[in-house]
């Protein structure tokens, strides 16, 4: 049962965004391949590629030499290619069963047979004996299991369509320690099997643990193989955040110790935050980090009042408690969204209408357009915004151009806090360049900045102080020489103390 | 590991075992709580109406709710699949019209077969239509199945543009028949009942409630989601026209809106059945038990010499609250944890 895959050159783009730019990798039996990358490097793009999930721009995917494609998951599981889905992809009001055998249950004449996919899900559950609660049945509702057992479900069903090839994608993330230890054993003997791996995470430990090589994606690009047994981590990790140079090196003032409290945020609770506590000054950027979906959105959003929650929050000297974006808005608290074609864009209507849509107010009844028109161009000029006019569709910007008009918007506002969720995901390295020359100037003018990154090195090179977040709760804050690649990843990771918060 | 949310907030909500088991059977069995609602309303209405449970007075009920019990058949499977169909009733009229045009007293049984088929294939290209805009367009089920309503509406006005028509006596002397001493719409709910436990048990049906459930996963999966859709709508459709039959042989004539007032109650009684209208959960039966309720209901409004305009006003009380459920208790959930 050999088997060897090869992707070359593949590229995948969704409108402007480029996902993919180069992506390239060579997996064989018997062997696990680490895909490794910062947030948003293109892993799961290229991942879902070879699973045939998404189809590809360009590229060639090879399988056992052979050119191949596939323009849906069920063409990639007939050549013998499964993945684990980080985002599972069970059915929550279906049962255990039901969901490991969906689209191959076994069958007598036309019925489906329940008896053979009860046997098949207890021979498949029983690889984990031992690890999972006696509520994991084949009978069991999917959405009544906790995330561990679902995660183990999603592993078995992957298993069921009896693959050569298996994409781990992020499939530990939810598992605790024995879990992961088993699918370690699990792993061993389907490489002994002549079945090929290819496992993708961000926790370094775990690749050690699993893989024997690691190709590297950075920004979309795959920048190299390397055998794990003779690589230090650290060199992966300059493979990882190369160009992180493009950031310069911290050589900024400290922030002064008089510098006043913008936002002071005590025992805030709410959606998945677990008591938040924190400060932030004027002429600050705060940072916050950790691994996706711990709560940063949630924290930013709650602070725009667009989520509900609990505890105080003093917003310059005055308690408040916003419960309407308006609200917030109205306090000088400005926020930027992190999916910019949903939240951030209008993108049929012109760049003018967005650049102003938080602002009209300011220009009166009807409406002055003259002036609107000259104060657009003025932010249109300082944005350094590469448009055709002021009257062409947003749809029509490029990647970082719109993220321009998206922060632009609330530029032309002054706020006095401005509030970044992950907004530099999918733009290409040279326009967060201007980006970030953009977020200091703010800055210097004295606005307090909260942003979320998934991206380390933005971390790293941005920000005064940062907050590291772990499933809902803070677990570290780091300020100036503290803020290092290894204690992000660490705090990111809950588990290891090394860092404590104040 | 990860806290184990789900599990912890079930056993704080339902710290009595009992209270959880019920509360599972009837996840799994979502048409029990209509059932109980179907013992209520039937006690209710035979205290109004002696005669409710001899033979005569079931047959008369039972048949005139049978084209409502077949259309809110394929409603279902439509809302299961995680669409809606509010051309229902106007493929109804549609078809019954056709039928009537058709069909004389001097149709021979031939003719009448043939013209059943006509009848067939014009709610399967109906039903088509629909699930081509839904599933392969991706146009909204609600907008899509509304301006198609019009087209069929239309259509049945242009086939028959009065109610009238006389079809052959011994169509509607079968509808009226008792054999067995069990009425004849018996046999059809029992029919339906039956095909609809065969279809449960295929792939089909799997792919169904995938597709209802969580489209993406199901994509992800392998299941084919846009051609589960359409065979939503295809089925639909064809459920109509047997709807209209059934209609057609009630009342042994045409009426080009026979079927207009139809589609509101077939939504109502899938979520009286206990199926979702966000889809991916639900069955028949239910739905089925549903019709049968409001149509009680509607019985006791008239014996009681409540204005009829009660009724329509239930019936959009209990959509809008089907509707508003899940919004209320996620506000409510967000509400308790940010506290």
């Amino acid at each position: 049962m050999s088997v060897s895959l090869s992707a070359k050159q593949v590229v995948k783009r969704y409108g402007g965004v480029v996902a993919l730019a180069d992506g390239n990798l060579e997996v064989e039996a018997g062997e696990v391949l680490a895909l490794l990358g910062a947030n948003g490097s293109g892993k799961s793009t290229l991942s879902k590629i070879i699973t045939g999930v998404v189809a590809p721009n360009e590229g060639q995917l090879h399988l056992d030499g052979k050119l191949v494609s596939f323009s849906s998951p069920n063409d990639a599981r007939k050549v013998g290619i499964t993945a684990v889905y980080q985002e599972l992809s069970l059915i929550p009001d279906m049962t255990v069963m039901e969901n490991i055998w969906l689209t191959h249950e076994p069958r007598t004449l036309w019925r489906v047979n329940k008896a053979a996919m009860r046997r098949g899900t207890r021979d498949l559950l029983a690889l984990f004996d031992g690890t999972i609660s006696a509520g994991l049945t084949p009978d069991a509702l999917v959405k009544d299991l906790p995330p561990d057992e679902r995660q183990i479900v999603e592993i078995c069903k992957a298993l069921s369509h009896q693959p050569r090839l298996v994409i781990l994608d992020e499939a530990t993330a939810s598992l605790d320690s024995q879990q992961v230890q088993r699918l370690y054993e699990l792993v061993q003997d389907w490489k002994a099997r002549g079945m090929a791996i290819v496992f993708v995470s961000h926790r370094m430990e775990e690749i050690r643990l699993f893989a024997d090589r690691a190709t590297v994606l950075r920004n979309g690009r795959s920048v190299g193989t390397r055998d794990l047994a003779n690589t230090t981590d650290s060199e992966l990790v300059e493979m990882m955040i190369e160009g992180a140079a493009q950031l310069g090196e911290r050589t900024r003032a400290p922030l002064p110790d008089d510098a006043p409290v913008r936002l002071k945020v005590s025992a805030l609770r709410g959606a998945r935050l677990r008591n938040i506590s924190f400060e932030a000054h004027d002429g600050e950027l705060l940072g916050i980090g950790g691994l996706h979906g711990q709560g940063q959105s949630e924290l930013l959003l709650a602070l725009f009042g667009a989520i509900p929650f609990s505890g105080s929050v003093v917003l310059s000297g005055k308690s408040v408690h916003f419960r309407h974006p308006r609200q917030a808005m109205a306090c000088d608290v400005a926020f930027v969204p992190g999916d910019r074609a949903t939240e951030g864009l209008l993108l049929s209507r012109s760049i003018l209408e967005n650049l102003h849509l938080p602002s009209w107010a300011k220009f009166g009844t009807p409406l002055k357009m003259d002036r609107a028109r000259a104060d657009a161009q003025r932010s249109v000029e300082e944005l350094q915004l590469v448009a055709e006019s002021l009257d062409a569709l947003a749809s029509s910007l490029s990647g970082g151009n719109a993220q321009k008009v998206v922060i632009g918007k609330w530029l032309l506002r002054s706020p006095k806090l401005l509030l970044l969720n992950d907004p530099t995901k999918g733009v290409d390295v040279g326009a967060k360049g201007e980006f970030y020359q953009l977020l200091d100037k703010l800055r210097q003018s004295g606005a307090a900045i909260i942003l979320y990154s998934s991206d380390d090195d933005e971390l790293i090179g941005l920000c005064d102080r940062v907050l590291v977040f772990h499933d809902g709760r803070l677990t570290a804050e780091l300020a100036g020489d503290q803020v290092t690649r290894a204690n992000l990843v660490t705090a990111s990771m809950g588990a290891h103390p090394a860092a404590q918060p104040q | 590991m990860l806290a184990n949310t789900p599990v912890s907030t079930d056993t704080a909500s339902a710290p009595n075992s009992v209270l959880h088991a019920v509360r599972r059977f009837i996840s799994k069995n979502p048409f029990v709580v209509a059932l109980l609602l179907l013992v209520v309303t039937a006690l209710v209405n035979r205290a109004l109406q002696d005669n409710l449970f001899e033979l005569r007075s079931l047959n008369r009920n039972l048949r005139t709710f049978l084209p409502a019990i077949i259309l809110a058949v394929g409603q279902t499977i439509v809302v299961i699949g995680g669409g809606v169909d509010l051309s229902v009733g106007a493929m109804v009229s549609m078809v019954n019209a056709i039928f009537t045009v058709l069909i004389t007293q001097e149709s021979t049984g031939l003719e009448i077969a043939g013209v059943l088929l006509i009848g067939a294939a014009a709610g399967i290209a109906a039903g088509a239509l629909n699930g081509f805009a839904v599933a392969y367009l991706r146009l909204q089920p609600i907008v899509t199945t509304y301006a198609t309503s019009f087209l069929f509406s239309g259509l049945a006005l242009l086939i028959l543009p009065r109610p009238g028509g006389d079809i052959a006596d011994s169509l509607q002397d079968l509808y009226r028949s008792t054999p067995f001493d069990i009425p004849f719409s018996v046999f059809v709910i029992g029919g339906l009942i039956v095909v609809w436990l065969i279809l449960r048990s295929t792939r089909w049906a799997q792919f169904l409630y995938a597709t209802g459930g969580k489209p993406e996963a199901a994509y992800t999966t392998g299941v084919p989601v846009n051609r589960i859709r359409f065979s939503t709508y295809v089925l639909c459709g064809l459920f109509a026209a047997i709807a209209a039959l059934a209609y057609t042989m009630l009342t042994g004539s045409g009426n080009p809106r026979s079927g207009d007032d139809m589609t509101l109650a077939t939504i109502v009684a899938v979520v009286l059945g206990g199926t979702r209208l966000s889809g991916g959960q639900g069955g028949v039966i239910g739905t089925i038990i549903g019709v049968i309720i409001l149509r009680l209901f509607s019985n006791i409004v008239s014996f009681a010499d409540v204005p009829s305009w009660w009724q329509t006003l239930v019936n959009a009380v209990i959509i809008l609250v089907a509707l508003a459920a899940p919004g209320i208790i996620r506000a409510v959930q967000a509400r308790r944890s940010g506290q």
